[in-house]
């Protein structure tokens, strides 16, 4: 098993001069770092040299503080029996990636989504617009920075009474004399 | 048609009890309160001894019940089958999603407030209500019924401006049908 990742890592880097490995303690998995414009090619590589011939997952993480998007295309070998993990960043102002959906057709579905719900634009990706929101008006959902309960409040009413719930363990705790550290207090409500 | 107060009673009478005797329950779940419909009417708790029981289309069912959160895209297609229910009609607000947001207050897809969008004649609270709280449900619908007080579909047809205005305010490109009821 290890030389098997060992081989799969160094006929990568060997093909991409920018995949930068990181480190995985587990035997069946192998995790990459590569440039954007790389992606096409690599996965492209892996699916029809390399034998990694299943999209298990395309998932997107919001860096917030970094302002970028990061892109995590996990591919798997039946034969192999090994996953790889490709990685990408994508600037967070202006998302725009390419499309691979000539690639996997299930792609699409993906891009769709992260078009729906991160804002990110595929070059030349074919879907109608909505995808799972119907009429949906503000920015889109999954960004971090997009504050769902001040949208709920402003959007859908709120029926009062709401806000007393918020104290509940602070209320059982004080009658009881139980002690709420301080870190867990931000989580009380 | 009858004009004299007491007939008109007795009519009245007749009518509600009959009506209570017979709720039938659109089978449309939302939310995850639905799951709670299945023992409910099988042999542990048999609804069916109220007279309540499934319907299969809109046009044939008396109760719609809102078994948990609704989401925009869901309220779309609620307030279509409300609105192609026969009276007599009546809502069931099933679960806390349906009267303060439950646990999802705070999520961007779903609303807070049912009533504010459809009239509702019972709330049944809890997270989920057990088949015990549903079946009280039913009865303190029954009680409304035969007490003629459950008016929601009257209330919605007069008040159907400002409805339509809530309704309208978070689906923006309102493409339904109106009913000429
Ligand atoms: S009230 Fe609870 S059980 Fe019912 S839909 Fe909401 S979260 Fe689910």
């Amino acid at each position: 098993m290890k030389e098997l990742k060992e081989n799969i890592i160094q006929r990568i880097k060997a093909s991409f001069a920018d995949a930068k490995e990181r480190n995985d303690f587990s035997d069946n998995r192998v995790d990459f770092h590569v440039k954007k414009e790389t992606i096409p090619s690599i996965l492209f590589y892996l699916k029809e040299e390399m034998g990694f011939i299943h999209l298990s997952h395309i998932s997107c993480v919001d860096w917030l503080e970094e302002g970028e998007f990061e892109l995590v295309f996990i591919v798997w070998s039946p034969v192999d029996k090994v996953k790889v993990f490709v990685r990408t960043r994508v600037d967070r102002e202006n998302p725009v990636m390419d499309n691979i959906d000539m690639i996997w057709r299930q792609a699409n579905t993906y891009e769709r989504e992260f078009r729906e719900m991160f804002g990110i634009q595929f070059t030349g990706l074919v879907a109608p617009d909505e995808f799972i929101l119907e009429d949906w008006q503000g920015p889109p959902p999954f960004r971090r920075d997009f504050d769902t309960a001040e949208y709920a409040e402003k959007t859908f009413w709120n029926r009062p009474g709401r806000e007393d719930a918020q104290d509940v363990r602070e209320t059982i705790s004080g009658r009881d004399g139980e002690e709420i550290p301080d870190f867990a207090k931000k989580y009380s409500r | 048609m009858i004009n004299d107060k007491h007939s008109q009673k007795i009519v009245d009478y007749i009518q509600n009890w009959s009506r209570k005797h017979s709720i039938w329950v659109l089978a449309y779940g939302t939310g995850c309160g639905a799951i709670e419909i299945p023992p409910t009417m099988t042999s542990r708790y048999d609804a069916e001894r109220l007279g309540v029981r499934g319907a299969a289309t809109p046009r044939q069912a008396d109760v719609l019940l809102i078994t948990g959160y609704l989401t925009v895209k869901t309220l779309k297609r609620v307030i279509r089958v409300y609105e192609q229910m026969q009276d007599p009609k009546y809502v069931i607000g099933f679960g806390s999603c349906t009267i303060n947001g439950g646990m999802y207050y705070d999520s961007y897809n779903t609303i807070n407030v049912l009533d504010k969008y459809l009239p509702v004649d019972v709330y049944i609270n809890g997270c989920m209500p057990r088949p015990e709280a549903v079946l009280s449900g039913f009865a303190q619908l029954q009680k409304r019924i035969a007490e003629g007080r459950a008016d929601g579909a009257a209330q919605y047809k007069e008040n159907l401006e400002w409805y339509r205005a809530n309704q309208k305010r978070i689906i923006p490109n309102w493409v339904m049908p109106e009913y000429n009821w």
